[in-house]
């Protein structure tokens, strides 16, 4: 059984193709002003990855993300809650908590023995505690966001980063900046801001482990490590790039709809 | 068997044991206002102590809201607290905090009134000690007819009795009518809900008490306006209204307290000395104090630019004797103190409750700026800020507008208020 | 999934253009004819009055509105959209077609609506209702007296008379309009009800726009032709939305076009207008309306002694619908349904009814963030 998932999001588009339970074929890519050929185009180059002639060879498509409605080549859309809550059980079957956080927004979701979606709170009413926050971030000090997520920068004392709307964070950073405070303290001192405000979100859903992060930000090492000591759990790495999450929940959703057909 | 003790209790208990212990460092000073501002902490403890000894000896005690007419419980013999006390006397901040994430993780969203939200907290997961009868208030804002529904709904007070005196909005006799004959109600409910007798007799008494000490917080008041101004924020309203209608009210011990406070601040104003070192600027601000958070900044204020809050919506409870000659004026009396309530008196009606004070606590205190904090939870203060903007430009006077949290200092941060403070003082020439 | 549901009617299109718009053609031609207008804020104001004064009845809406600069200076972005953006085309000159405004004691924002109107914009007849917060007989009491005032001020205003029978052949045109508009929602029932949850919602705000005997006339109409249409049975889920002001039928389109049909609701443009009747049998016709709209009707968390009842109210409508899942909206900056969902929460997990909070503006826009909740939602219950 061969099936697709392409999860088109704020900040990126990514395409999965499974085959008979395994990723053969992925792809992310920027999002850009035309979701349509973006959907065509990662989808293309998924296909290429899996020696998959051309998207007729796939038995079945599922879309998902901000980006999801009015895809043709997929037979149905699913929410990216559904599909990164289905994808990352599927990476860890133990997973019980998924902690998504993504370009525009984040989420805590938890999630069923089968993989199933329990319950869910969203913010995305800012940018707090999302990528387009630790872009501003890593602008403001000129680090690039591979150095806010780097362990080896996330300096021993952290500043305490009060202000809750990221654009004053942001300002808040360079008066640290302009103090001369360590830029390793500052970026630690960020990462637990963020890991605070996740985990408000998580409880109003409850955690349960096993948990992991999903999304582009969970590549952050710092993020992860703060988050971790403030749920007091011990988060799991997903075994796949997280960012794919989506995705590959939207593929198994894809193969168990043909499951349920034949 | 080994009974546990409530929470609430527990909670109450080291509460008191924290004001004991304020008292016993303010008595080594020097300065006989941080000694007065020590016994407001002695008579906190005593607050708390009511409701400890109370549980322990299975006597009834009442949970209410500020201005629920406390002479009522005063005269039942009845000790009370308010849901919300801690964060008024300002118990300590990290609970307090641990309260508001709380709630978000509780699901209720973060516009919501830090203070309210604190409450609910402590509300919802049964940490204050459970009363025989809970009494509340409906007003000023949308917010607390909310926690008293919560108050209502809880399964930790679901069994409760619980009143509400239904709020007037106009100042009128229609409404100071009708609110009267609402407190009437609630002192038929306190009876009922608590087994306790008013005596009518024994109310005069107290309300006679309580008269005194509304009349030597009027005095206290007049004191304030000499210049430079004898005290700051430090022994203002919050404790003026503290003791008045929430840890004292129509009791002998609070009235001494004002008469103290009365003679220390005479003394301070016979001597020519202000509540901080050069005053510069005074301030109208346009909301109760600050909490607990605030005093880096306030105290940054007074020392560092020499703004010393001179009035604001805590101390400013204009002074109306309760005629006690009259029944029928005592109910109205009482209602009365509603309207006049910090807060209440500027948000329970229309806007005109938050601009008719101005022109004449502009005079009286001399007021150089009115500060208008926008506490975030405060709605229909924010949707006043208009019309306070433009009667302050009509009279003349410099209105800045802050933009915080009264009680989360995480929201705007006091660097940020010292800036904004500094560089509105630097425009319009004060500094 | 789109759910299909073009109808092709001279009643739907008359409710259409009441509703796309502020004064839309029948107020229009009321107001060519001669007819007054009065503008009110909240479900709780009785309109009967106006109707037995022979006013169109208009419940303020922002329709329309493109921003609330003018009006941020005075309602500041803490406060809710809503009035916000009815006090920006009120400073736009939008409101220039209504006689008269009667404001409320509602809730904070809305009711500084009034004190701000009054200062900064003209209107020849303005007043201010108090609204009591409990349902008593005190607080009854209060209310009646609220409402003979109103009476009084719409005599002087007006140079009319209003007899008690006048009031009540108000009271029994306006109950008219509850039975017509129940009789629509009854056909919501139906596993396949014959429209959505958005083109009820343009019927029923059309209801507080047009003059009632044409609106019950269309409504009428309006009914026996459902009767002939095919039901919709492309959905997922059957869902119960609650809250407050919900007037744009965009929003319940969004969350219709990811597969949830929206049969019911608990809503101030939705059923809380119309589940019950006037008691006629009163004498007193006052009594009977202020009876009725401050105490038996089905309220809002403005009315603080009646959480149990409402609570009752949305899980008894839940199960007479077959709904599936309830979405509870709230207005950013809302304190009232901001508790009242968590309340509501509670007793619905006890219920074990699947319950989604949504937080809105007051405009609906960019509904990708509303539709990936309610997705979510539906496809968590499994539909």
């Amino acid at each position: 059984m061969i099936a697709g998932g392409v999860d088109l999001g704020s900040a990126t588009a990514k395409a999965v193709i499974m085959k008979d339970g395994d990723v053969v074929g992925t792809c992310i890519a920027p999002s850009s002003g035309h979701p349509l050929e973006l959907a065509k185009s990662v989808m293309a180059t998924a296909l290429e990855q899996a020696g998959v002639p051309s998207i007729d060879h796939l038995e079945n498509v599922v879309s998902t993300g901000y980006g999801r409605l009015n895809i043709p080549f997929a037979s149905e859309n699913v929410s990216e809650i559904t599909c990164h809550a289905k994808g990352a059980h599927w990476m860890i079957p133990t997973l019980r908590t998924v902690i998504d956080i993504g370009g525009q927004d984040c989420k805590v979701i938890s999630i069923s023995d089968e993989g199933a979606v329990r319950e869910f709170a969203m913010n995305d009413r800012c940018a707090a505690g999302t990528g387009r926050f630790f872009e501003g971030i890593a602008r403001g000090l000129g680090c690039g966001l591979e150095g806010i997520s780097a362990l080896e920068n996330q300096g021993e004392e952290p500043c305490t980063i009060t202000n809750q709307c990221s654009v004053f964070a942001e300002s808040e950073v360079v008066t640290l900046v302009n103090e001369g405070t360590d830029i390793r303290n500052i970026i630690s001192g960020i990462n637990i801001s963020v890991a605070k405000r996740l985990r408000a979100m998580a409880r109003r859903v409850g955690v349960v482990e096993d948990v992991a992060l999903s999304g582009g930000c969970s590549k952050n090492q710092g993020l992860v490590t703060a988050l971790g000591e403030m749920l007091n759990v011990s988060v799991r790495d997903l075994p796949h790039d997280p960012q794919i999450a989506g995705a590959v929940g939207a593929a198994l959703i894809a193969m168990e709809r043909l499951r349920a057909e034949a | 068997m080994v009974e546990t003790e409530h929470p609430g209790i527990t909670r109450f208990k080291e509460q008191r044991g924290q004001f004991q212990d304020l008292h016993a460092f303010s008595q080594l000073s020097d300065d006989p206002s941080i000694r007065l501002a020590g016994d407001f902490a002695k008579l906190v403890a005593e607050y708390r102590d009511a409701i400890v000894r109370a549980s322990e000896e299975g006597e009834p005690f009442v949970a209410n809201n500020y201005c629920t007419a406390p002479e009522l419980t005063t005269a039942m013999d009845l000790p009370a607290f308010t849901f919300w006390d801690g964060a008024y006397l300002h118990v300590d901040e990290e609970s307090f905090t641990d309260g508001i994430d709380g709630t978000a993780a509780m699901g209720i969203s973060t516009d919501l009134c830090t203070l309210l939200r604190s409450a609910i907290y402590l509300v919802e997961n049964g940490l204050l000690p459970t009363p025989a009868a809970t009494v509340g208030i409906l007003s000023p804002c949308d917010g607390m007819p909310m926690l008293q529904q919560v108050v209502k709904h809880s399964k930790h007070w679901g069994h409760v009795p619980w009143f509400c005196p239904d709020p007037p909005y106009f100042r009128d006799d229609r409404g100071l009518d009708y609110f009267a004959h609402e407190v009437r109600k609630m002192a038929a409910f306190l009876e009922q809900a608590t087994s306790r007798t008013l005596d009518l007799d024994r109310l005069k008494e107290v309300i006679d008490e309580s008269n005194r000490q509304y009349l030597l917080w009027q005095e206290y008041n007049e004191l304030k306006r000499a210049v430079p101004c004898p005290q700051g924020v430090a022994l203002g309203g919050m404790k003026c209204a503290g003791i008045a209608q929430m840890v004292n009210p129509g009791m002998r011990a609070g009235t001494e307290w004002f008469q103290k406070l009365v003679d220390v601040t005479e003394e301070k104003v016979a001597n020519g000395l202000g509540g901080t070192k050069q005053e510069k600027v005074r301030i109208y601000w346009f909301d109760i104090p600050a909490g607990l958070w605030a005093a880096d900044f306030l105290t940054w204020l007074e020392e560092e630019l020499g703004a010393v809050v001179v009035m604001d919506f805590s101390t400013l409870y204009p002074y109306s004797l309760i005629d006690t000659s009259d029944e029928k004026e005592i109910w109205r009396g009482l209602a009365r103190r509603l309207y006049d309530s910090p807060m209440i008196r500027q948000g329970l009606g229309p806007a005109d409750g938050f601009v008719n004070d101005l022109p004449r606590i502009l005079k009286d205190y001399k007021i150089d700026v009115v500060a208008w904090p926008g506490h975030m939870g405060h709605k229909e203060a924010q949707a006043t800020v208009g019309i306070v903007r433009e009667t302050c430009r009509d009279l003349g006077v410099p209105f800045l507008e802050i933009g915080m949290d009264l009680f989360d200092g995480r929201y705007t941060m006091a660097d940020q208020i010292k800036d904004r403070f500094s560089r509105f003082f630097q425009a319009v020439g004060i500094q | 999934m789109q759910m299909e549901s073009r109808i092709d009617s001279r009643a739907f299109e008359a409710f259409s253009e009441a509703v796309a718009t502020l004064a839309g053609p029948a107020l229009q031609r009321w107001k060519e004819r001669g007819g007054k207008v009065v503008g009110f804020f909240c479900s709780m104001v009785p309109e009967e009055m106006f109707m037995a004064a022979g006013l169109l009845p208009f419940r303020m809406r922002a329709t329309g509105s493109t921003g609330t600069e003018l009006a941020d200076a005075y309602l500041t972005r803490l406060n809710c959209s809503f009035p916000r953006n009815c006090l920006n085309l009120a400073f736009e000159g939008e409101f220039e077609f209504l006689d008269g405004l009667v404001g409320i004691n509602s809730c904070d924002h809305i009711r500084r609506v009034y004190d701000n109107w009054k200062r900064q914009l003209p209107m020849k007849f303005l007043e201010f209702l108090v609204l009591p917060r409990q349902t008593g007989p005190d607080q009854i009491a209060y209310w009646a007296e609220e409402i003979r005032k109103l009476r009084k001020s719409l005599e002087q205003q007006f140079k009319v008379e209003l007899s008690d029978d006048d009031l009540r052949r108000a009271i029994a045109l306006g109950n008219e309009t509850r039975r017509l508009q129940r009789r629509l929602y009854e056909l919501r029932r139906q596993e396949r009800p014959p429209i959505t949850g958005a083109e009820a919602l343009v019927a029923m705000v059309a209801g507080t726009a047009i003059p009632k005997e044409e609106y019950n006339e269309l409504l009428g109409e309006f009914l026996d032709e459902l009767g002939e249409r095919e039901g919709i049975g492309t959905y997922r889920a059957r869902l119960m939305i609650t809250g407050g002001i919900l007037d744009d039928p965009a929003w319940v389109r969004a969350i219709e076009d990811v597969g949830g049909l929206v049969v019911t609701d608990g809503t101030c443009f939705g059923t809380r207008l119309m589940w019950d009747d006037i008691d006629e049998k009163l004498e007193d016709p006052i009594e009977a309306l202020a009876r009725y709209y401050l105490a038996d009707r089905p309220s809002c968390p403005r009315i603080v002694d009646t959480q149990e009842r409402r609570s009752h109210f949305t899980t008894e409508m839940y199960r007479e619908f077959k709904c599936d899942g309830i979405i509870g909206e709230q207005m950013m900056f809302c304190d009232q349904w901001n508790v009242e969902n968590y309340l509501l929460a509670s007793d619905l997990k006890e219920e074990g009814i699947p319950f989604l909070k949504v937080e809105r503006e007051y405009i609906t826009s960019g509904t990708g963030q509303l539709k990936t909740r309610v997705q979510a939602f539906i496809e968590s219950m499994g539909k």
